[in-house]
């Protein structure tokens, strides 16, 4: 009885996080005159959509970049992560910090910072002479970006599950005579398979729905993708809603088909790695190998962290773009101007970071006990909860957007978010949601499936065993994937700029607004401001847990 | 997670939602506007000051603000509209969303940027943003930028991003037809990118990436040259086009006594000296400004209008520049 009520709870929850604005998004694909209320026209949107000559273009340039982000960000997370879960790498915090950066800075910040650096006379050519333009305008140069951008996600899955699990198995593979290479080879990978499916589909999914990236480059290189071309129909008069709602929803139906890839692949392999055994987990002294392996990660951090940020702070006291590098025209003015702006940025910055932590606890409590449920069995019902949780990964955020409105902006609702902040909140959690249960979810496939009812044996209750052995064993990945939708949603643009209340902003409205008005320098030193209070939070958040737990 | 923490983070959000809802009450008068966000905010103060009306504001570029206005149309929130595009509030005249008004102050603006159910906030014009500092020939005409020069040196907005580059466009047509196509036909083979809206078009010609922009929207260079850019518009010889902005009120507004008098405010003398400020060009011919004003920039014919000949415009540009 408990139970049934417990997953009701859990799926009103989807019903209004998820499923109601999908639900208007289909309506509104179908039924053209939606937003003015009203039914008729069925179906005469789809016609105009399928004759679109840049449908085709559009779907294998998306498809083509979504692929090359995942290999990319396999090839340089699965090594990293591997290093990270199985050895003492020195300053590993640090390292975990710096690969979170990505994250924290705007994707279309990203891409403006990489093109300020490399493009013809940019500061990279200012500065030795060498020019990066036709790699940077070109389709290899978008998935390098985004993959610098987005292998995170795949390192923090693979280090993640490496370090839950610990090497007790590979190191009985090893007694027994295995190679270290055949130990890693037979055991150890085959036990992150769950995280590593899970992070490199992540990975494509996430560059499918990228908007910043392609925005910022893909004109320029030719390449118009999904995320760009539903931006359009949305970006100059007259709106085409219907449009923009069918070709979100094929964009959705790609990643759909990715997840059920992800489930056929992973799903008939099940691997217990914590069996409640008291299981030593210390990592592996790299002896000498450690020197080679700072220099991978001090590599990697130079071109995915150092290089955009580099660019972006220097863009920020920079006085005039046109002056470049020189002592002169260096200047604070900008930085000087955020604290003059009648507060705006200051509110601006309050209000993102309020909203990003509400976000994190909201859907690292959904996202958790969504993962919990589903790994407890196979019904339809905990199926049809797994898919509702990881959908909104596969659903652009200009969309999502445009649903929430669809959704809460109607007469018949006595109270409704919209026009609050409350609707942003929303947003964010709807986007972000499948994070923290991909996360918990590979973790709780690890978890020994006797844990929970030995506690029950044992007199604990459902909740107490949940507390007490399920949440501390997943806490290291629940944590992880709360941290990366604190780092997010900071710094969230697309639906921000569809659904804040008038009068409200937040960091990235702020940011984006700079450059509309063409004040890239005070855009990015808002940008870097607000990247290095975002990163001084989760260091005294991180501090705090430590202290806590030590 | 403590649970002191969590209780406080709670305690906090939850303190930070009640306010913002409280802010958003229903005396307020909510205006969507496109264009620089600055001069909403100054006019919106300047109007609460005089009237003691509030303002909120919504302000993103013109798609995103009409994106929201279709998406609301089941329940409406804008009382007033501030386009970037003239088309739109001919669109929206022709629905019949809009509420006729005009106001005593708008006496001083042209016919031509008046009706009687919108008129003009500024005027923005589209010219040549050239880098002063990148080694070529001054332009003067259009044309100048398909000389070797300008060799893979000139970039341009997208026009299917950006209501005014497509008006240019529109212009040159109308102006000088076939000519026009050859033209663009020059400037591509020339080496001429499209990269996204006005600003992306504008920074790679601020930082030397580009020598000049074909077509930008003046007001936003005219605030870098302010910043000490080291670049200048250039209003070509043959002519270009200007970009009115449209304000409307919207027929459902439940406030059009305070949204009246807030158009009032803005076509005041006080409101349009911000709009001067703002580096637009005063919607009324008796304001000064501090740029060149319409009467000295030679104008394109005007085009006879039709939904069908700018996506036709839009279309063969797409074509002809392989997007």
């Amino acid at each position: 009885m408990a139970r049934a009520l417990f997953n009701g709870l859990i799926l009103l929850a989807l019903l209004v996080l998820v499923a109601l604005p999908l639900l208007f998004i289909v309506l509104q694909a179908l039924f053209p005159h939606l937003s003015e209320g009203e039914w008729r026209g069925a179906f005469s949107a789809l016609p105009t959509l399928l004759e679109d000559p840049q449908l085709v273009p559009m779907w294998l340039g998306t498809l083509k970049i979504g692929l090359g982000v995942a290999l990319g960000s396999l090839l340089l997370g699965l090594p990293l992560g591997a290093l990270r879960g199985l050895f003492r790498l020195p300053g590993a915090a640090l390292w975990d910090l710096l690969f979170l950066i990505p994250f924290l800075t705007p994707p279309y910040i990203v891409a403006l910072a990489w093109t300020l650096a490399l493009q013809r006379n940019g500061y990279v050519a200012q500065l030795t002479g060498l020019n990066f333009d036709s790699l940077l305008f070109s389709s290899s140069g978008m998935m390098l970006v985004m993959t610098l951008n987005i292998f995170p996600v795949v390192y923090f899955a693979v280090s993640r599950a490496l370090m839950t699990s610990g090497q007790r198995l590979a190191w009985v593979a090893r007694v027994h005579g295995a190679s270290a290479w055949r130990a890693f080879w037979q055991i150890t990978l085959p036990l992150t398979l769950p995280a590593l499916a899970g992070g490199v589909l992540l990975a494509f999914t996430l560059a499918i729905e990228e908007y910043g990236v392609p925005a910022a480059l893909g004109a320029r290189a030719g390449l118009t993708l999904m995320t760009v071309g539903i931006e359009q129909k949305l970006a100059d008069w007259p709106i085409d809603l219907p449009g923009a709602a069918s070709l979100s929803l094929m964009l959705s139906v790609v990643a759909l088909l990715a997840w059920f890839c992800q489930r056929k692949l992973t799903g008939s392999s099940d691997v217990t790695a914590v069996s409640g055994k008291p299981v030593s987990q210390d990592a592996a002294d790299p002896g000498g190998w450690q020197w080679p392996m700072l220099l991978l990660f001090t590599g990697t951090t130079l071109l995915a962290v150092a290089l955009p940020l580099g660019a972006m702070t220097l863009s920020g006291l920079l006085n005039t773009l046109s002056g470049g590098i020189h002592t002169s025209n260096l200047t604070l003015r900008h930085f000087a101007a955020l604290f003059s702006q009648q507060g705006d940025a200051l509110t601006a910055f309050s209000t993102s970071i309020g909203l990003a932590l509400g976000a994190a606890l909201l859907t690292g409590l959904l996202g958790f006990l969504i993962a919990w449920r589903v790994a407890e069995g196979k019904t339809r019902l905990l199926a049809l909860m797994d898919g509702l949780a990881l959908l909104p990964a596969a659903m652009p955020g200009v969309v999502i957007g445009v649903g929430l409105i669809l959704l809460w902006n109607r007469g018949f609702w006595p109270v409704s978010p919209y026009n609050t902040l409350a609707i942003l909140l929303l947003s964010y959690s709807c986007l972000l949601l499948p994070w923290p249960v991909r996360y918990v979810s590979s973790a709780l496939r690890q978890l020994g499936p006797t844990l929970e009812p030995a506690a029950r044996v044992h007199g604990a209750t459902r909740i107490q065993a949940l507390r007490l052995i399920v949440l501390p064993l997943v806490a290291p990945s629940l944590l992880a994937a709360m941290m990366m939708v604190f780092a997010v949603a900071s710094r969230e643009l697309v639906t921000s700029l569809i659904l804040a209340p008038a009068g409200t902003q937040t960091v990235a409205i702020f940011i984006w607004r700079q450059f509309e008005q063409g004040s890239v320098g005070q855009g990015m030193a808002m940008a870097t401001l607000t990247l290095l209070a975002s990163l001084s939070l989760m260091l005294a958040a991180l501090a705090l847990l430590r202290g806590k737990s030590g | 997670m403590p649970s002191l923490k969590s209780v406080k983070t709670g305690a906090i959000s939850a303190m930070i939602l009640t306010s913002a809802m409280m802010m958003n009450d229903a005396e307020a008068l909510t205006v969507y506007t496109a264009g620089p966000g600055s001069l909403a905010k100054s006019l919106a103060a300047g109007f609460e000051k005089q009237t003691g009306v509030k303002v909120n504001i919504f302000q993103a570029t013109t798609g995103k603000v009409m994106a929201r206005l279709e998406a609301e149309q089941a329940n409406p929130q804008a009382d007033v509209l501030i386009s970037a595009s003239w088309d739109t509030a001919e669109d929206l005249q022709q629905r019949g969303w809009l509420l006729p008004y005009q106001s005593p102050n708008a006496a001083n603006v042209p016919a031509a940027f008046k009706t009687d159910a919108y008129v003009a906030q500024g005027i923005s014009a589209l010219g040549i943003v050239w880098n002063t500092n990148s080694h070529t020939p001054e332009p003067k005409t259009w044309q100048d930028l398909t000389g070797p020069a300008f060799k893979d040196q000139v970039t341009t907005p997208d026009p299917a991003l950006s209501g005014a580059s497509l008006d240019l466009l529109i212009g040159l047509q109308n102006g000088e037809g076939e000519k026009a196509w050859q033209l663009f036909d020059q400037l591509k083979a020339n080496g001429m990118v499209i990269s996204g809206p006005n600003a992306q078009a504008v920074t790679p010609v601020l930082q030397g990436a580009k020598a000049a922009v074909f077509g930008a929207v003046d007001y936003v260079t005219y605030n870098n040259i302010a910043q000490g850019e080291a670049v200048k518009v250039i209003f070509p010889e043959n002519g270009t086009v200007v970009a009115p902005r449209p304000m409307m009120i919207l027929k459902t507004s439940q406030h059009a006594a305070d949204a009246k008098a807030f158009i009032d405010y803005v076509l005041s003398d006080e409101g349009q000296q911000q709009v001067a400020k703002a580096w637009l060009m005063p919607a009324r011919t008796d304001i000064k400004a501090q740029r060149p004003l319409i009467t000295e920039i030679k104008l394109l014919p005007v085009n006879q209008e039709g939904g069908s000949e700018r996506a036709a415009v839009l279309k063969r540009f797409a074509t002809l520049f392989g997007q």
